[in-house]
């Protein structure tokens, strides 16, 4: 734990993901989502969106395509992948994102903490990413709670 | 398309429309992956969800989040949305059939606060969570 605590506040390269129309539509028809707002420019700006906008929890494609990789991060934190449960995710909402935008994250260990529970001990790590599109502008902020089992 | 929604009609108590979900398939995991980019085996190689233990492949926690995200704007517009938070609390797996509902319990200084749940057809609850979000006001 001493080792692992000590990456508190640790910060990952920044990278970048541009925002495909063809993503956002691919990541909805996944979800079984056929909201308009996702696939239909026009329906999108007259429910008063700039354009076609990304559902809730697009933040996680942006991470997983556009990231260093789950276990490259679980690497650099000397953490087992294998052992890794997801336990809580959050999202907090500043702008909505759309095609075209080219969103800049930056992923730093914003908490750590140990628990003893009846089936061992377990360390949770939070990692909170924030997205900035072109324009500087905060866009999202998510929050992935992991857990490792010792 | 939602229903054009006020703060004035929304309350604490009140419960937000529930969302049934088909069943999920493991074509459905496959497509997730490939439309979220984590591809972490467990959730489409049954070998892997057979050898952790869970008698085969297991669905992405982010995709029962992404069903009860669609539930939430079903009803509430996206850009009234300020926060979305899961817990993951069990696996879901192919053929659960995932019903989202939720209810208000707070509303206080222009914010309302839902709590939201995701059971299976045998009721387990799967994940469970809270949203918040702003609405336009009448007056």
């Amino acid at each position: 734990m001493g080792e692992l605590q000590e990456k508190l506040g640790l910060e990952f390269p920044a990278y970048k993901f541009v925002v495909e129309q063809g993503k956002i539509r691919e990541f909805a028809q996944a979800i079984g989502d056929l909201n308009p707002v996702y696939v239909n420019s026009e329906m999108a700006e007259q429910e008063g969106y700039q354009n076609v906008i990304a559902p809730p929890t697009f933040g996680v494609c942006i991470e997983m395509w556009g990231g260093p990789g789950f276990e490259n991060l679980m690497k650099e934190l000397g953490v087992n992948a294998v052992r890794i449960l997801h336990a809580e995710e959050e999202f907090e909402y500043f702008k909505e994102i759309n095609p075209g935008d080219e969103i800049t994250a930056t992923t730093r260990v914003s908490n750590i903490f140990r628990k003893e529970g009846k089936a061992g001990a377990m360390n949770f790590i939070t990692l909170e990413t924030t997205h900035t599109n072109q324009r500087a502008e905060k866009v999202l902020i998510s929050r992935m709670m992991i857990v490792e089992r010792l | 398309m939602p229903a054009e929604l006020y703060w004035e009609n929304v309350n604490v108590g009140d419960e937000m429309p529930v969302l049934t979900k088909e069943p999920i398939t493991e074509l459905q995991l496959v497509k997730y992956a490939g439309a979220s980019g984590d591809f972490n085996p467990i959730h489409t190689v049954d070998a892997i969800g057979k050898k952790a233990g869970f008698g085969g492949v297991i669905a992405h926690g982010m995709l029962v989040m992404g069903f009860m995200g669609q539930a939430i704007t079903n009803w509430v517009p996206n850009k009234y949305l300020k926060k979305f938070k899961t817990r993951f609390v069990a696996v879901t797996k192919p053929q659960d059939i995932i019903t989202v509902s939720g209810k208000v319990i707070k509303k206080e200084e222009d914010i309302i606060t839902c709590e939201i749940m995701a059971k299976d057809q045998k009721g387990e609850i799967k994940t469970t969570g809270q949203f918040e979000f702003t609405l336009p006001k009448k007056s």
